[in-house]
């Protein structure tokens, strides 16, 4: 087993179970990682245009409102959902100690979730966005997402139901809950915005549901995952408490989804009274992951060859409270109303959705991706570099606004002070965080170049045993590297 | 090779049943929980409004809301405020009154609106006006779209008041009622464009 | 929890119970509204559904994601309850005694220039009690007075909007766009506060001329540049110098920018309804002018 848990070793023969992940694997993560390079490129884009306003400003498709919504959407449909199935089936496959099934069946889902992202990012550029927040894709891309993911999540269900290792880890619980969370909201989302359109602020209210499970709820579901399985087997020593992992569980499916609606929101008082008080209880999910995972990296060295990765868990781990302590601060009646409608909201959202979940996600693609392949990187060096840019980028991007959102909802607060003034002071913070979209980019881009040249290094070499696994009729076959 | 794999298992703490001893769950987490449900179910208790529909922020309760429901006669300067801006007139007369200079005529300090009988002011808003017109001793040619199958005699009335009664713009003028627009309404029936400001001058102002 | 379907059933009796109280229950509640005469004084019906073009309006401000810098909600902190007094009446010495007598935190009133310089507001930000007896005693004094319910809050102080949003005010909206960020400033109102549909259509093709040292990049592609023939269209913009074409040419409004004004026009939520209560100004305050 030690030959599994270092890089120089993980170059051996990849067993089974990794070679029947391959094909997957290496289709879900070469797509995140193209999504993300996508969304950082948009991202940045639209932040240049605080520089300027009128850079770029000719070309409809490049005007502030698209990019700004296309680099969302790509960031969360394109990489997060993506990249956390790939990790959801690594997990599954590794602890259940069986080969995915069917792999070629996971290979068309992830396409057709693809064909559904691309077409949802060129129908925003063109115009033909929703106009809903996080839900911007129009129908027929939300439908090739929801079959796609269909395709994958159940043969990960199956993976789960044929497992030979029968007793279920913590990671587990959040994987399966999240497999199924996703089809529901989203299904659940659009035919109440598309379908059977309510009407008025109902569909607001459908678009904050939506985002309070999707941004919080999933996010947390998979990203908790992936650090509840990687940091222990890093670390090479158990996961603290399962107890605490599963009051961590608990808490966020019974708080988190009820967490969402702004508390400015014009709705009548108790519906935002209500979420604000469920946002206050995720108080103790984090605090339960928090502990349960601080406890089990305490003296803890990781395992040669992965210090990258861990970097990237723990970062992940303390991002993900400090988000989470921002969503409180957002959601309660009086800070709320101080911080809302500024670029506090923006920076909670970059910390949820980058500093956490996307920095698990790109630990644990580290660690996965040269056992899937059964050869290491193909820059060794690169894990370590691109965690230094992402960290101090993403911090580079998200504090400027946390500071500015603040300083711009004091003064918004006073109506003396115009709001010409107010936009005018919030100027320098926004091109502060230029510079650290700037370096999440070429981290990002030393990502996905990595992982392309791994992929295509020995191409011919490494691809033919895992066709042999997707073509095999049978996945248990012995397939011999 | 599975099989060697299988041995080692254990060395994959996080897919095998716990190693050490499950340690206790702390019970300060619990503790914190109970106080925060408790925070929280007072708060809401204070802020939930019960699930009324019609309580909105900042309001917590239905009879607080029900109290500031301040009925009364309809005050016609506050209805013609609001079909002033509705936007209807505001558009070319400006919420300053002011209008534009030489396009649309001011209505503050204006002859026309401040004229003792209302019987002209009424015809122009009900049908509208067309051609030159003079205003405080200004020309103006402009068309003028007619209101009168927009708005109900109470809005028409209260609005021509609101522009004869501005203090704002020094207008002061008596009020007109509903009832004389009923009255202008039925006498210009057989009228059907707008009017000229000629046509307006020849007829009797008490009409 | 080694079972799965144990842990299939708790993530759907999590989703569902959320699902019945932020989706079932609200469109229960606010779902189902209709026109009514919700609204104090008038027995006008709101709310009502944009005109034609305002409607197309819409869905230009979705396509190019407007909502993404704007917001559509005018959010209200607090109440303040005023007392007016508009006429004294004959007898000013009853009406100092009835105000007295109404136990408002009026111990004795001396001052005869107290009755001066009416309208006046005697009870600035008193409650709905002691402002109801005021206004009680006033009366039967034989003075005239007025109670008014100002919204407070610093959106209603930039003249953003002047009561806090409710949900009636996006019922026939598809889609619904709130906004959650003010990069620019709130528009729920702002059909009321910029009623012009010219200043927009200007605003639209060169922000920094209209508004000086806006943010808003320029939405030129909503714009046609074309040679003014022999007879210049005469929907053509009227633009100053530093932004105007080449001589000859002339900047005409596309639909879809034509659309977009009027949909910014259409804009106002300036009609009172029983969720916000207020007074609204009788007098033409200056508001025609860009917000604070």
């Amino acid at each position: 087993m030690n030959e599994r848990s270092s890089n120089q070793s993980a170059a051996t023969a990849p067993d089974e179970i990794s070679l029947s992940c391959r094909g997957p694997l290496v289709m879900l993560f070469l797509h995140a990682a193209f999504w993300l390079v996508a969304a950082s490129v948009l991202a940045l884009v639209a932040s240049l245009k605080f520089h300027s306003p009128a850079f770029l400003s000719g070309c409809a498709w490049l005007t502030y409102g698209r990019v700004h919504s296309a680099a969302v959407n790509a960031q969360l449909y394109g990489f997060a959902v993506q990249a956390g199935l790939g990790v959801a089936l690594w997990i599954i496959a590794q602890t259940g100690r069986s080969p995915l099934p069917h792999p070629l069946g996971f290979i068309i889902g992830a396409a057709v979730w693809n064909l559904g992202v691309l077409s949802g990012i060129v129908a925003i550029l063109a115009g033909q966005g929703t106009g809903y927040e996080n839900l911007e894709f129009p129908f027929y891309s939300a439908l090739l997402l929801f079959l796609g993911f269909l395709v994958v999540g159940s043969g990960a269900l199956l993976a789960i139901h044929s497992r030979r290792e029968r007793s279920l880890t913590p990671a587990h619980w959040f994987l399966v809950a999240a497999l199924f969370w996703f089809p529901w909201i989203l299904s659940g989302a659009y035919l109440l915005l598309t379908v059977w359109p309510v009407r008025g602020l109902m569909q607001s209210m459908v678009v904050w549901w939506f985002g309070g499970n999707l941004t919080f709820v999933w996010l947390s579901l998979v990203g908790l995952a992936a650090l509840f399985h990687f940091i222990p087997q890093i670390l090479g020593r158990p996961l603290h408490s399962r107890q605490m992992a599963l009051f961590t569980f608990w808490t966020l499916l019974f708080f988190g989804s009820w967490t969402g609606i702004p508390s400015t929101a014009p709705v009548p008082a108790w519906i935002p009274a209500l979420s604000a008080v469920m946002t206050l209880l995720t108080l103790v999910t984090l605090l339960s992951a928090w502990t349960n995972l601080r406890q089990t990296n305490s003296g803890g060295q990781p395992l040669p060859g992965n210090l990258a990765p861990l970097r990237f868990l723990l970062f992940g781990l303390g991002m993900f409270q400090l988000a989470g302590l921002m969503r409180i601060v957002l959601s309660l009646p009086v800070l709320g109303h101080i911080t809302s409608f500024t670029w506090f909201a923006p920076a909670q959202i970059q910390l949820q959705s980058f500093g956490f979940f996307s920095m698990v996600m790109l630990g644990a693609v580290y660690f996965i991706f040269p056992r899937v392949m059964g050869s290491g990187l193909s820059c060794t060096k690169a894990p370590l570099r691109h965690f230094w840019l992402a960290a101090v980028g993403c911090l580079l991007v998200a504090l400027p606004w946390a500071v500015g959102g603040v300083a711009q909802g004091l003064k918004l607060a006073d109506a003396s002070i115009p709001f010409m003034v107010i936009s005018h002071s919030t100027l320098s913070f926004l091109r502060a965080s230029s510079l650290g979209e700037v370096l999440i980019l070429v981290g990002n881009l030393m990502f996905a170049m990595n992982l392309l040249m791994t992929t295509t290094r020995c191409a011919s070499t490494f691809f033919l045993p895992a066709f042999l696994a997707i073509t095999a009729q049978t996945p248990k076959a012995e397939v011999k590297p | 090779m599975s099989q060697s794999i299988k041995r080692s298992a254990p060395a994959s703490p996080s897919s095998s049943q716990p190693l050490l001893k499950e340690p206790a769950f702390p019970i300060w987490l619990i503790v914190f929980l109970t106080l925060l449900l408790y925070a929280g179910a007072v708060y809401f208790d204070g802020h939930g409004s019960g699930f009324h529909p019609q309580v909105y922020a900042p309001y917590s309760s239905y009879t607080q809301l029900a109290d500031l429901q301040i009925t009364g006669p309809p005050n016609p300067l506050e209805i013609g405020f609001r079909v002033y801006h509705k936007p209807s007139c505001v558009s070319c007369h400006q919420a300053s009154g002011a209008g534009s200079p030489g396009q649309f005529p001011p209505l503050v300090g204006s002859e026309w609106v401040q004229e003792p009988e209302p019987g002209r002011i009424i015809r122009a808003v009900l049908n509208g006006l067309q051609g030159p017109i003079s205003v405080k001793n200004q020309q103006y040619n402009n068309a003028m779209v007619a209101w009168g199958g927009v708005f109900s005699d109470e809005e028409i009335a209260a609005v021509i008041t609101y522009i004869r009664q501005n203090k704002d713009w020094g207008n002061n003028a008596p009020a007109v009622t509903a009832d004389r627009v009923k009255a202008v309404r039925e006498k210009i029936k057989g009228h059907p464009g707008p009017f000229t400001a000629d046509e307006l001058l020849k007829i009797p102002a008490a009409d | 929890m080694n079972y799965g379907p144990l842990v299939f059933l708790t993530a759907f009796v999590a989703l569902s119970a959320s699902w019945f109280g932020f989706v079932l229950t609200p469109q229960i509640q606010i779902g189902r509204l209709t026109e009514s005469t919700n609204t104090l004084n008038t027995a006008e019906l709101y709310p009502k559904a944009r005109p034609g073009q305002a409607a197309q309006g819409l869905q230009v401000y979705r396509a190019n994601g407007c909502a993404a810098c704007h917001t559509q909600q005018t959010v209200q902190e607090g109440t303040s309850i005023d007392v007016y007094l508009l006429e004294v009446g004959t007898n000013a010495a009853a009406v100092s005694t009835a105000l007295v007598k109404a136990n408002v935190g009026f111990t004795r009133i001396d001052d005869p220039g107290f009755f001066l310089n009416l309208p006046k507001n005697i009870l600035p930000g008193t409650t709905i009690e002691a402002a109801k007896r005021a206004f009680k005693g006033a009366q039967s004094a034989g003075a005239k007075a007025q109670i008014r319910i100002n919204p407070q809050g610093p959106d209603i102080a930039r003249h953003w909007g002047v009561r806090g949003s409710v949900a009636a005010d996006y019922l026939f909206d598809q889609p619904v766009m709130l906004g959650s960020q003010r990069v620019g400033p709130d528009l729920s109102n702002v059909g009321a506060r910029l009623p012009d549909v010219n200043w927009h259509l200007l605003h639209l093709y060169a922000p920094q001329q209209v508004v000086k040292g806006s943010l808003m990049p320029p939405h030129r592609f909503l714009f046609n540049v074309a040679k003014a023939g022999q007879h210049p269209s005469p929907d053509a913009l009227q633009v100053p110098p530093e932004v105007a074409p080449a001589p000859g040419y002339e900047v005409v409004p596309k639909p879809e920018a034509v659309a977009l004004a009027a949909y910014l026009v259409s804009l106002n939520s300036s009609t009172p309804v029983f969720e916000t209560p207020m007074t609204l100004a009788s007098s033409a305050t200056s508001t025609n002018s860009p917000a604070k």
